[in-house]
């Protein structure tokens, strides 16, 4: 048991590039796979939030529910599977339909994997707003539209910002699973170069070092963002003692 | 004259709960009406139905005349009978100057500029426009009800409804909100007041109901209701709370 650090880096050297082109996709699948999970977890979120009201008509009751239950649906299935059999199950399910290459497949596998999870937190983050806010929308005579965009969902993504971060490093390790389509990320790029030189322990130290690298500076640059966040608050609790 | 708003035989229940039995009481423009009672009567629920927070079991509520169980479109209406809260429900994510522009631009479709004068001359009048640029989170209680009095102000509307607006505050800061609420009825506001202020009630309702239990026991002048009331459950609650 010893890891041979000459080998490391003769590793490195010769791959280098092999590495390089892996933490690519590795980011961009994290990066763009989180934004479009968010956006989706948005939409989502605010549907669930949605509310019955007397007011409806019996068809607007309906569509209501069939909305909220089909977001339902969704988180259900795209939560209780693992991503990597969703990976292959979509892209070869809708290849003959959109005849599309993996990595665009990937894309959309994990938008929609992290749309369900950011789907639960917005809306968790939704429901930790005060009642007494939407209220105060309603009773100015404010949609349900307007006092999620302009009241409710600021402050609930300000809430949510530690578990819509986490989501970005999660997805960071996360995109490993898409090498089962093929998907050139850092994960698949460490089994081809262990795969022809056969010092796995070595090289997958290297990767591993790779991710630790990644998912630290993704943390603390979202711990620097949430301190700002937070750092406000703290100012307006101490002015609020002050009182 | 025609009343602004007619509360008809006004029900409301929870799941088994009857909280309003029969409420029926007529609002006029410029008058000042205080609901007082024992807590959990109905006074709240009573307010919360007037603006439809609650939608209520039976009964009618008329805004000249027009039944607003049966309007569609609530949000108009919602503009024109303005509610504030016990715990005054800022919106906290904008300043003090934000949280009264935006009905005004979303409800009423004014500019940002016309939103903007408008917001700047109801905070003097309350005395809060020092404050305009500041998060609503940074301010005391006090200060947060004169705000969202404001805000109600901004949307123009032809009633307000006050549901406990000292509530949540300490003596000092109750009376700060009272003035500015006794300012707004002494320039005519219609407004609905649930209050446990006896005295405040007193000086500025025109007329006083007394709940208890989701009926309406005594209806009047406030000289009347809160000296020489007639029913004995009046007497009673008059007498606990002066004891207190």
């Amino acid at each position: 048991m010893k890891i041979d650090f000459e080998v490391v880096w003769r590793i490195i050297r010769k791959n280098l590039s092999f590495f390089l082109h892996g933490v690519k996709w590795t980011c961009l699948f994290a990066f763009i796979g989180t934004f479009m999970g968010f956006l989706i977890g948005l939409v989502l979120g605010g549907v669930r939030a949605i509310s019955i009201e007397h007011t409806d008509k019996p068809f607007v009751r309906l569509l209501k529910r069939f909305v909220i239950l089909c977001t339902r649906f969704y988180v259900w299935v795209f939560r209780g599977t693992p991503m990597m059999v969703q990976a292959v199950f979509i892209y070869y399910l809708f290849k003959p339909v959109f005849q599309w290459n993996s990595h665009t497949a990937g894309l959309v596998v994990i938008s929609l994997n992290t749309g369900a999870y950011m789907a639960e937190i917005i809306r968790s983050g939704i429901q930790s707003i005060d009642p007494g806010q939407m209220e105060a929308c309603k009773s100015i005579g404010m949609s349900f539209m307007q006092s999620l965009v302009h009241v409710i969902m600021p402050q609930a993504i300000k809430n949510a910002f530690p578990s819509i971060g986490n989501e970005f490093v999660v997805n960071i390790k996360d995109t490993s699973v898409l090498n089962v389509i093929a998907i050139t990320e850092l994960y698949f790029q460490t089994v081809s170069i262990a795969g022809s030189n056969f010092k796995y322990i070595e090289t997958y130290f290297i990767t591993a070092c790779i991710y630790l690298f990644l998912t630290t500076i993704a943390s603390t640059f979202l711990n620097y963002i949430e301190k700002k966040l937070d750092v406000k608050r703290n100012v307006e609790n101490m002015f609020v003692e002050s009182h | 004259m025609d009343a602004i708003i007619s509360v008809r035989n006004l029900k409301k229940s929870f799941t088994t709960e009857e909280v309003l039995k029969g409420i029926s009481f007529d609002v006029h423009k410029n008058e000042k009406i205080a609901i007082i009672g024992t807590s959990g009567c109905g006074k709240s629920t009573t307010l919360r139905c007037i603006n439809l927070l609650e939608f209520p079991t039976d009964g009618e509520i008329l805004f000249h005349g027009e039944n607003i169980l049966k309007l569609k479109n609530l949000n108009q209406y919602r503009a024109k009978v303005g509610m504030v809260f016990q715990n005054f429900n800022l919106f906290n994510n904008l300043t003090v100057l934000d949280n009264c522009v935006l009905g005004q631009m979303k409800v009423l479709k004014k500019s940002r500029e016309e939103a903007v004068e408008e917001a700047k001359k109801q905070l003097g009048k309350v005395g809060m426009l020092n404050y305009a640029g500041q998060a609503v989170t940074t301010l005391s209680g006090g200060q947060k009800q004169r705000v969202a009095i404001a805000r109600t102000l901004c949307m123009n509307p032809e009633v307000i409804l006050f549901d406990e607006p000292t509530s949540a505050l300490d003596p000092e800061m109750t009376g700060e909100v009272l003035k500015v609420i006794k300012d707004l009825a002494l320039e005519g506001m219609t407004m609905i007041i649930v209050t446990h202020e006896m005295k405040f009630a007193e000086g500025v309702a025109d007329k006083v109901l007394f709940m208890d239990k989701g009926v309406v026991v005594e209806e009047g002048a406030p000289e009347v209701i809160l000296e020489n009331p007639k029913e004995e459950r009046t007497r009673q609650f008059l007498k606990r709370f002066i004891e207190k």
